[in-house]
């Protein structure tokens, strides 16, 4: 069957030895069988293959060139234009179709497996990433938590120092020695032996008192003020020395830690923490341990209580009392505002002293009314 | 217009004369020397091709300069010294016809018939090739000259040929390439130093550098004394 010659053009090229260089553009044209090519090259050499004995193949730095070979492999004619593939499969009646439809499918597996892998990479990629992440901060806290005790104290001091309050009372006023003589009665039964507690009275209305990391402790006047017994705040001082001794700043320090801190601590630089966490103390230590770090706290401070011969039913009783007296008025009761579900607590505390070792408990020898006349 | 190379392969420079009217484009900065006869005109496109930003846009992500250098012989007899900035050799490619895909950086000069233009040549050759992420595109017909650190060989391909990552100066269209492993297992191909290579399949010419810019940056780089 003689098919009608080509109606178009391609631009493509050849390669045969007798060309200069063995490589020259031409122009491609199907006629009555055959693929010619004439060079571009002066004087143009004009080269053929019949399409029966074309040898296709797909490739070149586009894949989508298009080879027709002969079978000994000496001359070359090829083409990228779009429609050489169709014209070349019209002109040869379907006799190239197969091998096309072969090297396309070729192609598009190609292609697919490349897909394939590209995804399979950027979920690895996104997997380590996320892995490296989350390992760089666990790796931090636990850095953190076998950090000496003197990092802690670095810490509070640093926050005290950048802290605004109300004027510092004397240490030798009613109110300082008194909540330094319960601090002194608590402070052997801690669970950390050499922390060095210190105690600031401040003054200020708001029924408040808090603990720094390293035993940096505040109490507002208005809580000594409030109170109705010296086992009262004696409950109040052994759970805020509780969070001292449960290190719960740093927890919270390596719960705030972003990403550089974690690497900055991972590379030993400490001093680079103790500044993020004097920055965290101040910002957020007061309203946010955790409800967990909270109920350890209560939990801990009974023990100290119990242990002081001091009995930790005043701690629930402050709580009880604070309940009756302010209602749920978080805003006028700083100190308890950060406590929530004091019932449940009162409860839990309630309980945890029956597992405790019983002891005779002996009221303290402390003058309250003394100190809040002199307030 | 003749040429005749200097000094190759270590240090390179190209030295052309020029008939009255003849002319030849080169990469921005590589003249040294030329006589009082050329006159040097400095656009964004080739001489005759076609332009527009994007084009030049593109080939400054390939490596090369937003702009173009023209010199013309406005006399007989003129001559016009040029040399890469590297330190390394220079060829000569005559085209006739066909597409010369260049990497990035390596295309130092061309006679107006050559279009020159920039492409892409996949995600994995951008990766992995250890060339830059765009290719030169150098098509149509007359005299290319390019450059690279280190000596550079030909080759003429026909079946497949294997070339270390980073080496590849310039290849035709007729021929692809895939990034491959340069044995059969991954971990013996890292192990033999050699790692992943450029595996060209087709016909056609190619143009492999010596020595690689990079391989000489790690041995001298540790060496080096912070500022």
């Amino acid at each position: 069957m003689v098919m009608p010659a080509s109606r178009e053009s391609f631009q493509g090229g050849v390669f045969h030895a007798s060309i200069p260089g063995g490589r020259s553009g031409a122009t491609l044209t199907i006629a009555r069988g055959e693929l010619i090519a004439d060079t571009i090259s002066e004087p143009s050499i004009r080269f053929s293959i019949p399409l029966n004995q074309c040898q296709i193949d797909l490739g070149g730095a586009s894949n989508r060139m298009v080879f027709c070979r002969t079978a000994e492999g000496d001359l070359t004619i090829f083409c990228e234009e779009k429609n050489f593939a169709k014209e070349l499969d019209f002109q040869s009646g379907g006799m190239l179709a197969g091998p096309l439809k072969e090297l396309k499918k070729g192609l598009a597996a190609d292609a697919n497996r490349f897909r394939f892998w590209l995804t399979v990479s950027a979920v690895a990629c996104a997997l380590l990433l996320f892995l490296g992440y989350f390992g760089v901060l666990w790796t931090a806290k636990i850095a953190i938590r076998a950090l000496p005790v003197s990092v802690d104290e670095k810490i509070g001091s640093m926050a005290f120092s950048g802290m605004e309050m109300g004027r510092k009372l004397e240490a030798n006023h009613p109110a300082s020695r008194l909540v330094q003589e319960i601090v002194d009665k608590l402070k052997p039964h801690a669970s950390i032996p050499d922390l060095k507690f210190k105690v600031t009275v401040v003054e200020d209305a708001d029924i408040n008192a808090f603990a720094l990391p390293g035993g940096q402790i505040v109490v507002f006047t208005g809580l000594i003020k409030e109170a109705k017994s010296a086992e009262q705040i004696a409950g109040v001082l052994a759970h805020e020395m509780s969070h001292a001794t449960l290190r719960h700043g740093i927890e919270r320090v390596s719960q705030s830690l972003g990403i550089v801190a974690a690497i900055q601590i991972m590379v030993g630089d400490v001093g680079g923490l103790v500044a993020l966490g004097a920055q965290v103390a101040q910002t957020s230590i007061l309203t946010s341990y955790s409800r967990a770090a909270e109920t350890e706290a209560d939990l801990e401070g009974a023990r100290m209580l119990n242990a002081a011969k001091i009995d930790p039913k005043a701690m629930a009783d402050f709580f009880a009392m604070l309940k009756e007296k302010m209602g749920d008025l978080p805003d006028a009761m700083a100190w308890i505002s950060t406590h929530p579900q004091h019932e449940t607590r009162v409860q839990s505390i309630q309980d945890h002293q029956k597992k405790l070792p019983v002891v005779q408990y002996e009221p303290l020898q402390l003058d309250l009314k003394a100190a809040q006349d002199a307030l | 217009m003749r040429h005749q190379m200097l000094c190759p392969p270590a240090a390179t420079a190209l030295r052309f004369e020029l008939e009255q009217g003849e002319s030849i484009t080169c990469e921005v900065g590589a003249m040294i020397a030329m006589t009082s006869g050329l006159t040097v005109e400095t656009t964004s496109k080739s001489r005759g091709g076609s332009g527009g930003i994007i084009k030049e846009l593109k080939r400054m992500f390939s490596g090369e300069n937003f702009f173009l250098n023209h010199f013309t012989a406005q006399l007989p007899d003129q001559s016009l010294l040029i040399g890469p900035t590297l330190l390394g050799d220079c060829v000569h490619h005559s085209m006739r016809g066909g597409t010369m895909i260049v990497q990035g950086s390596s295309w130092l000069a061309s006679t107006p018939g050559i279009e020159i233009d920039t492409t892409w040549q996949g995600f994995s050759s951008a990766l992995f090739s250890g060339e830059s992420m765009f290719w030169v595109k150098c098509s149509g017909g007359g005299e290319l000259y390019l450059s690279s650190y280190g000596a550079i060989h030909s080759l003429e391909i026909d079946g497949d040929y294997t070339i270390d990552t980073g080496h590849i100066v310039a290849f035709e269209d007729t021929l692809k390439f895939n990034i491959g492993k340069a044995s059969r297992s991954l971990i013996g191909s890292f192990l033999g130093g050699e790692g992943l290579v450029c595996k060209f399949h087709g016909q056609g010419k190619l143009y492999y550098q010596s020595h690689t810019l990079p391989s000489l940056g790690a041995l001298l780089g540790p060496k080096l004394k912070a500022k």
